[in-house]
């Protein structure tokens, strides 16, 4: 049983990494009803400036945050080149789709140039093998660290969005772009914070995964994708809370279907659960466009 | 442009004059598949490498092919089995003599068997699953077999920690991985050790703190780990958090310093069976060695070692006359060649016959087990 209640806490840690991909990921899809393929391309670019940044002797902090601040720039230039053009055509929302994979790739392509095809050692020392111990049950530091960020981004991102003036310009555009153009809020810069916050998040995402299992590769933020595809519709597309939720459902019913049924069958398992979910809630956990709402 | 292929016309036709006006010599083009880029493109590097500085070699003699001119036209299949087959396709046709390669063993079964129909040997240097060779019956490989090196491994470990029990994790969407379990599950039979746990993962995954949690719960002696190196450091690394305190083994997957430089110090301790080890004092290794991390700033893994090995036993036999396909095909069988590997010669199934190296790690460096 010990085993079991230590499973519950390795699942509730992959639902930490799941959560911190998800919440960026489903940002940009409430404000602008779009998925941003190249989120995961972000994700990944962050944490190999983190990578390099380290590497050149900076300390692990001081690198995360410059790597979170070039995440969201990359974000605010994402939008400029794959969405703003499209946006000022009217261009639906297939078109952006496309145009935010070509983006991906060109992101791919200038990191495989810089550092190769290889997986790369990211480890800063002590804090990556610390571990702690509670009887039965123990947990690595930077495993509580990424489940303290998941909760915190979240809470925090639900402050700004629901009690400050740039969570309410936010919320507008969301909700109905031209009507908040009409009352003056500027859309395009809006948007721009918009990017910026979601991809920042995704560049931190990125550090703290990389972080965690020790390694920043290429296919890092593929990897990943599909799952927090997955974890935002079961949120309800658009809502910070319900991702989060989504993802800790995800991160234990991944590790309990290891622990109870095997570990041949434990995406399978995963997303079967998901699948139900679906099926009884239709517009995911928190209904829909949670942010519109809220 | 016009002047671009001119001067392409005449370089081709400068490089097909050499040769010929040299002696009695014949061109020999080697077409080499390897997954230069993409998931397996760690172990094609090494292999690229190996085969850049075997050019050098046959220039400089230091590889002997006689008056003969062997070339290795070395391409990318990225790591993508379509790609491996439409190389492998155009090699069939391009007039070459012999392919090496595929990297991977999944793409050997899938691309061998256009070779073997267009009468072209393989010479394997990477592949390690069972039944490579029985592909054709010109498909010969230099590189051990997991069922050659596995047992030899676990004999040794065995002998030195008498282990009663054993889990086992490994990739069962792979045919290597796969493979590997099947390997390591008969050999743990054939020592009376106990199998307690089996876990398996996917390509790719990164999170095996699941998997790793059951198997500590059994606290097995020995933890067996059928893996390649990318996810093989990460169940290393995860073992030692989730309280895994068993001695860990591995097979080929895990014989490349990269496993060393991402698991870190999870690495040390870990048993290793593989084909090659570069502190080995095989005639010719040393020289091989410090070429190679002169120019390539590492030392060289298994696969370099195995593909330049490739270039040697080539080169033997190229230099006693063969120089065609079938005249290649038909000497690899009766051939004894002194390589970086140690003496080297092919099994009647066309299987290799050369020295195993049973590793482990020790302060962050291979060194000999035992």
């Amino acid at each position: 049983m010990a085993s079991l209640s230590q499973q519950l806490v390795n699942g509730i840690t992959l639902g930490a990494v799941y959560a911190l991909f998800a919440i960026g990921y489903t940002l940009v899809f409430g404000v602008l009803d779009i998925l941003n393929l190249a989120h995961a391309a972000i994700f990944m670019a962050g944490a190999f400036v983190a990578f390099a940044l380290t590497g050149y002797g900076l300390p692990p902090v001081a690198a995360a945050v410059v790597a979170i601040v070039f995440g969201g720039l990359l974000g605010i230039a994402l939008d400029r080149v794959a969405f703003a053009p499209l946006r000022a055509r009217n261009a639906g929302t297939l078109a952006p789709l496309i145009s935010s994979i070509g983006v991906a790739i060109i992101i791919q392509g200038v990191v495989r140039g810089i550092f190769g095809p290889d997986q790369h050692r990211f480890d800063v020392g002590a804090l990556s093998t610390v571990q702690l111990r509670a009887g039965p049950i123990s947990v690595g530091a930077l495993d509580l660290i990424a489940v303290g960020a998941a909760l915190g981004l979240m809470l925090a991102l639900n402050y700004v969005l629901l009690r400050t003036p740039l969570g309410r310009s936010i919320r507008a555009v969301a909700d109905d772009r031209i009507a908040a153009a009409i009352l003056g809020i500027d859309l395009e810069r809006t948007i721009a914070l918009t990017f910026f916050i979601a991809s920042a998040l995704g560049a931190a995402a990125g550090i703290l995964i990389g972080l965690q299992y020790g390694t920043v590769s290429l296919d890092m933020g593929s990897r990943i994708e599909l799952k927090g595809l997955a974890i935002i519709v079961l949120g309800g597309m658009g809502s910070i809370t319900g991702a989060a939720l989504g993802a800790f459902i995800l991160g234990i019913a991944e590790t309990l279907s290891v622990a109870l049924v095997s570990s041949s069958y434990r995406d399978a398992i995963a997303f079967a659960l998901m699948f139900g979910i679906l099926v009884a809630r239709p517009s995911g956990l928190f209904g829909k466009q949670k942010l519109r709402g809220a | 442009m016009k002047r671009l292929v001119a001067l392409f016309a005449v370089f081709c036709l400068s490089a097909a004059f050499i040769p010929a006006a040299g002696a009695a010599g014949n061109a020999v083009k080697v077409g080499v598949v390897a997954d230069i880029s993409g998931s397996a493109g760690a172990y094609g590097t090494s292999q690229k490498n190996a085969y850049a500085l075997a050019a050098d070699d046959l220039k400089n003699k230091r590889i002997d092919a006689g008056p003969n001119d062997v070339t290795f036209d070395v391409q990318d299949a990225a790591s993508d089995p379509a790609q491996v087959i439409s190389l492998v396709q155009k090699f069939t046709t391009d007039g070459s003599a012999l392919i090496i390669g595929p990297t991977l063993s999944s793409e050997a079964f899938k691309a061998d068997p256009i070779a073997v129909k267009a009468n072209v040997p393989v010479l394997a240097t990477s592949n390690t699953a069972s039944g490579i060779t029985a592909i054709g019956p010109c498909v010969f490989r230099d590189s051990l077999s997991e069922d050659q090196v596995v047992p030899e491994a676990l004999g040794k470990v065995v002998a030195k920690w008498h282990p009663k029990t054993a889990a086992i994790i490994y990739g069962d969407d792979d045919q290597f991985t796969k493979t590997d379990y099947e390997i390591f599950k008969a050999a743990l039979g054939r020592l009376n050790i106990t199998i307690v746990e089996t876990q398996t993962y996917h390509k790719g995954d990164v999170d095996f703190k699941a998997q790793l949690t059951q198997i500590a719960s059994q606290k097995p002696d020995l933890l067996v780990v059928g893996s390649l190196v990318e996810e093989a450091a990460k169940i290393v690394g995860q073992a030692k958090t989730t309280g895994v305190s068993a001695h860990v083994i591995g097979g080929n997957g895990l014989n490349s310093p990269k496993f060393i430089a991402l698991a870190g110090s999870a690495a040390d301790g870990v048993v290793v069976g593989a084909a090659y080890f570069s502190g080995n004092t095989y005639s010719g290794n040393r020289e091989f060695v410090s070429a190679y991390q002169k120019q390539f700033g590492a030392v060289p893994d298994q696969f370099a070692a195995q593909a330049y090995a490739a270039a040697q036993i080539i080169g033997a036999v190229v230099k006693s006359g063969k120089t065609t396909g079938a005249q290649i095909c038909s000497a690899f069988g009766s051939s004894k060649v002194n390589t970086v590997l140690g003496p080297f010669s092919f099994a009647p199934d066309r299987n290799a016959s050369a020295p195993s190296a049973i590793l482990t790690v020790k302060d962050g460096k291979f060194a000999a087990f035992g």
